[in-house]
């Protein structure tokens, strides 16, 4: 089995943008392939994530995209799991690198959310819910989680202020943060002062409808090697996947048993423990969801996941060191759905390479990546990557 | 299935379990949606039940996913159960956006199945361990914009709690 290596790594502009989805891909390319020779000199596949046809009524996005980068008559597949279509495609370049099928795939995603408006994202992410019982009952993305949070508030003795607190977290690194949507801090106050979106959780505790794409290469030991000016790249040590079911109601509230599956796989493939992870970029769609990972990952004991906003020193007892989302996270970084797993790992890279300027934690050498789709646990990717 | 009156799957009273074979499986039978809702419509509301584990499934299906055995069979549900979680859709869907705010629950039934629906009551009336029951409201009734509807939705029942 070959290594697969993360050898470059570009990502767009995130938020409301003037730019279709496909236009968005140039510019992920392009940084992706700033000190690469031509993508059809370095990849032999593509896969792309990518949420939704409603937004811009295209699918067929692996053509489309494989096209836009030069690649013609490869297999170029678009991949999806709602949030975690990112980190899916991920995952397929991986195995395929892996599995010695290709030398080296372009891996990306994209998502023109802003397209139809808010309207139009509610309803394409209505599309991710159980149809018969669940979306004919009219809910939605911050509804579902509300449930999440609502019955992880009754179990714990945490308060929709330590759900808030985690906001403030992720927008205060998102500050230092180049690639973000939201580079500025906010304030508790803020927070807690926000209008609700479906109790208990309220504006800021919700991840923005962001336009955005990224792209990653993929490679195996030769093709990482040969390439001049990429000496730090960063290796992918462990992968993990899990579905659990697609209704929410079906599902335990208060712990992401997917996630834990799917994580407990990554660190098993990479042949580290949860105390070895530095650095963890978990899926905080909504707040409750990095207190609910935090604990699936087994950072945290059960019930103290909203110490993800202390510094290792405070937290509780039974808690590692990680530091959580220091790119913001979703909430503040950005999310737009298909790109998200990979924005994941465009952090891990900058942290792994030593990139991450202010932001940068210390001595990181291993983390974890966690990408959901679907109301928390009904799709989890887990990825473990380690410096070189 | 050769003998109509056999059909172990789609008559509550027979007992018998294992695994659906393709001639089981047709509109009529409730473990497909169509007859799963057509038995919502005069009034049962029908699970599937594994015959290993006691998982109870809403709607019915054909493998349980407690123990992914296929020795499932159909069991008729009682409409009491409590809250387990709670919230309220500020901004719903488009097709639902007369009914906004909509308070939504997971509840589970006195049977252990659990699903998701409104609740017929304001958020601040609704706790968590709260005593619900099922109704069963024709589509016509409830002010959902009926292009929603799928055309083989389109006389499906809408279902929604109310405080007991
Ligand atoms: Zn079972």
């Amino acid at each position: 089995m070959s290594t697969a290596h993360l050898i470059a790594v570009g990502s767009s502009p995130l938020g409301k943008t003037d730019l279709p989805g496909r236009d968005l891909f140039s510019k992920a390319l392009a940084e992706a392939f700033e000190d690469l020779p031509d993508p059809a000199d370095v990849v032999d596949a593509l896969y792309v994530g990518a949420q939704s046809e409603r937004y811009e009524n295209q699918i067929m996005q692996g053509t489309l995209m494989a096209e836009w980068a030069g690649l013609r008559n490869v297999p170029a597949e678009r991949v999806e799991a709602c949030a975690a279509a990112g980190a899916l495609a991920l995952k397929n370049a991986v195995r395929d690198v892996r599995a010695g099928v290709h030398d080296a795939v372009l891996a990306c995603g994209v998502e023109k959310m802003t397209a139809g408006g808010t309207e139009g994202a509610t309803n394409a992410l209505g599309a991710a819910f159980e149809r018969a019982l669940e979306q004919r009952s009219g809910i939605t993305a911050p509804a579902t989680y509300a449930l999440l949070a609502r019955r992880y508030l009754h179990e714990t003795d945490a308060t929709e202020r330590d759900l808030g607190r985690i906001a403030v977290k992720n927008h205060g690194n998102a500050a230092a943060n180049p690639r973000a949507m939201f580079q500025q801090a906010v304030d508790i106050e803020t927070v807690m002062d926000a209008p609700e979106v479906a109790p208990p959780l309220k504006l800021y505790d919700c991840a923005p409808v962001t336009d955005g794409a990224a792209a990653i290469v993929v490679a195996n030991d030769e093709v990482a090697a040969d390439l001049q000016g990429r000496p730090d790249t960063i290796r992918v040590a462990g992968v993990g996947s899990a579905a659990n079911n697609l209704a929410v109601a079906e599902r335990d509230l208060t712990f992401v048993e997917g996630a834990n599956v799917a994580a407990s796989t990554a660190y098993e493939d990479a042949g580290v423990g949860a105390a070895d992870i530095d650095v963890a970029e978990v899926h905080d769609a909504f707040t409750v969801c990095e207190a609910l990972l935090a604990e699936a990952a087994e950072f945290a004991p059960k019930g103290r996941g909203i110490e993800t906003v202390e510094v290792p020193g405070d937290r509780s007892a039974g808690w590692t060191d990680v530091q959580i989302n220091t790119s913001g996270g979703l909430k503040a970084r950005g999310h737009p759905i298909g790109a998200t797993g990979l924005l994941q790992a465009v952090e891990a890279y900058e942290q792994l390479t030593g990139r991450a300027g202010e932001r940068q934690v210390a001595d990181a050498d291993t983390a974890l990546l966690i990408n959901e789709g679907g109301v928390a646990d009904a799709h989890t990717v887990a990825t473990v990557l380690t410096a070189q | 299935m050769t003998d109509d009156s056999d059909s172990p799957m789609t008559d509550t009273e027979n007992t018998t379990t294992g695994p659906l074979a393709p001639e089981d499986i047709t509109a009529d039978s409730a473990f497909t949606l169509p007859g799963f809702f057509d038995a919502l419509s005069e009034g049962r509301l029908l699970a599937a039940r594994c015959t290993e584990c006691d998982t109870h499934m809403l709607p019915p299906r054909p493998a349980c996913y407690g123990c992914g055995s296929r020795a499932v069979t159909l069991s008729e549900q009682p409409r009491t159960g409590e809250v387990i979680s709670y919230t309220s859709v500020n901004r719903p869907p488009s097709a639902f956006e007369h009914l906004a705010p909509i308070t939504v629950a997971v509840v589970e039934l006195d049977s252990s199945a659990r699903l998701t629906g409104r609740v017929a009551a304001p958020l601040d009336d609704v706790s968590i361990g709260d005593r619900v029951e099922l109704r069963v409201r024709d589509p016509e009734t409830v002010d959902i914009d009926p292009d929603f509807d799928l055309s083989y939705e389109e006389e499906w029942p809408i279902h929604v709690f109310e405080l007991m």
